[in-house]
């Protein structure tokens, strides 16, 4: 295996775990951007998950990198714990930490429970296996507007020009669209699957207050004076995310979103 | 002052070790924790038992020989101290101690707390050191170093190779002692010859010996004798790297 044989060391290992990890906050960052759409209305939410779906193979290539990188997280994570594991045979009778707290030493565990969660996630809301009843729905829609023989016209024009009427094609207009909006509601109403949400999204805050500054650590930016302000906006951070994250469940759940559905 | 001591007895690397308890009575304030297994020794050898073996060499804590964990700290709870420096003030009166060798893959266990640390020399031998005939002492100043070069390879040059670093580290990892080493040298005009060279052959030799990796806990900077800061293990990354992709080109 060439890219193991690449991986040897452990510095590089580090570096993989540094830069897939970007990688997927990035993703994390832009995922949650998207999800905060679900506040502004059903009609802004689905038009934004049908843009996604509209990119086609690039869509696809972002899912490639994504899914490459998570792959290359995971199994960097799991040689190194192998590799440490096996470098501290013997425990200390007494354990008595100063400064791994229980963020950094929690890694491998809240990573492995994220994954977990991530693998229902896709289940329930990408794939729609573990809930058809919140995934199949589609939504019919009419956009603002008629089309002419081809050419878009406003309402308006066509009470101006009431030849036009007789050109309008319909059938056209009439969008069928999957309804992401309906499905977000009717699983977040189910108060296990709302806390199962909120529990795995807690874990990756977790994970994200130590990533963040391992982060910078790994790479080499590092300084007297940015370090600490770094580490403390690393949590900040992630507290951040993880709120805007859960406001959409408990948004949901207490009746403040999705009345309509 | 009294104290309960749970000290490692192991008679040598094959053996299975375990722990022993010792009650110390009237132990002095003013004695360092090595003084009070001294006195604990000689109490061992009056009874005809067999003393416990532990490593010391200068008592004034700029020789990093001691080893042993206190309590699952390398070098005691006190911080920027070595063991010898350790006073038996700093403990609380009828206090409990677990004192063990320092833990890790790479420091085999010889006898009681006594670890073979030669993996740490082997790290120098692969590169730690400047290839260059001394000669005749040059001027003071015919090699201008800039201040902040010179302060950071002091900092570098403070470890003393007690190797608290690895047993402190939950993966047994050498990176805070082999970072020092790197950076020590990279920082100075005299170290630049065999820079990538250097980095390259001691890292190499680090994850040959069996040491973990870095999982950024920072437990080697808390326990440090000589307080080497943990940037040092990020600048010797950005030295790997560099090396790495030189070397690969």
């Amino acid at each position: 295996m060439a890219i193991l044989n690449f991986l040897r060391s452990t510095i590089l290992s580090k570096v993989v775990m540094a830069a897939t990890g970007v990688i997927l906050l990035l993703f994390i960052c832009g995922h949650l951007l998207g999800n905060m759409q679900v506040f502004i209305g059903k009609e802004t939410f689905n038009h934004y998950a049908q843009m996604l779906q509209s990119l086609g193979e690039f869509l696809w290539i972002i899912r490639g990198v994504l899914l490459l990188s998570l792959v290359l997280h995971i199994i960097t994570s799991i040689r190194l714990s192998v590799l440490n594991n096996a470098a501290k045979p013997v425990k200390y009778r007494v354990t008595n930490y100063v400064k791994a707290k229980v963020n950094s030493r929690s890694m491998l565990l809240t990573g492995i429970m994220i994954a977990a969660f991530l693998t229902y996630h896709l289940l329930h809301f990408t794939l729609g296996v573990t809930n058809p009843d919140h995934y199949s729905h589609n939504e019919y829609y009419a956009e603002n507007g008629f089309t002419v023989q081809g050419t878009s016209v406003t309402a308006e024009q066509l009470n101006d020009n009431p030849d036009a009427a007789h050109y309008i094609d319909r059938e056209e207009i009439i969008v069928e669209r999957h309804d992401v909006y309906k499905m977000v509601v009717l699983g977040f109403r189910e108060p296990l699957i709302a806390v199962a949400y909120i529990i795995g999204v807690v874990l990756l805050g977790f994970h994200l207050s130590h990533a963040i500054q391992s982060f910078f650590q790994t790479l080499g930016i590092t300084g007297p004076k940015f370090t600490p302000r770094m580490v403390q906006c690393s949590i900040i951070f992630s507290i951040i995310v993880v709120a805007m994250y859960i406001s959409i469940p408990i948004s949901i759940l207490l009746g403040l979103v999705g009345g309509g559905v | 002052m009294r104290f309960t001591l749970h000290i490692w007895r192991q008679k040598d690397a094959k053996s299975k070790g375990e722990f022993a308890t010792y009650k110390m009575e009237d132990v002095s304030e003013h004695m360092s924790l090595l003084e009070m297994m001294d006195l604990l020794n000689e109490n061992l050898i009056n009874e005809g038992k067999e003393p416990i073996a532990f490593d010391h060499d200068c008592r004034e804590g700029i020789c990093g020989a001691c080893s042993m964990a206190i309590n699952g700290r390398p070098h005691g709870h006190v911080g920027a101290t070595t063991t010898c420096q350790l006073h038996m003030r700093m403990f609380k009166d009828g206090d409990e101690l677990y004192i063990e060798p320092f833990r890790a893959r790479a420091f085999p266990v010889i006898k009681d707390l006594v670890v073979d640390r030669s993996a740490l020399d082997r790290i120098i031998q692969a590169g730690g050191y400047v290839s260059v005939n001394t000669g005749a002492p040059q001027d003071a100043n015919a090699l201008p170093i800039p201040k902040e070069s010179a302060d950071l390879a002091m900092d570098a040059a403070a470890c003393i190779g007690c190797g608290a670093c690895v047993a402190a580290c939950p993966n047994g990892a050498a990176m805070l002692f082999t970072s020092a080493k790197i950076m020590q040298l990279a920082n100075l005009p005299q170290g630049q010859a065999e820079r990538k060279k250097r980095a390259l052959a001691m890292i190499t030799q680090m994850e040959e010996e069996g040491f973990g990796a870095c999982r950024n806990y920072y437990e080697c900077e808390a326990v440090c004798p000589k307080s080497i800061s943990v940037r040092f293990i990020s600048r010797m990354n950005i030295e790997y790297l560099n090396a790495s992709v030189s070397a690969s080109l």
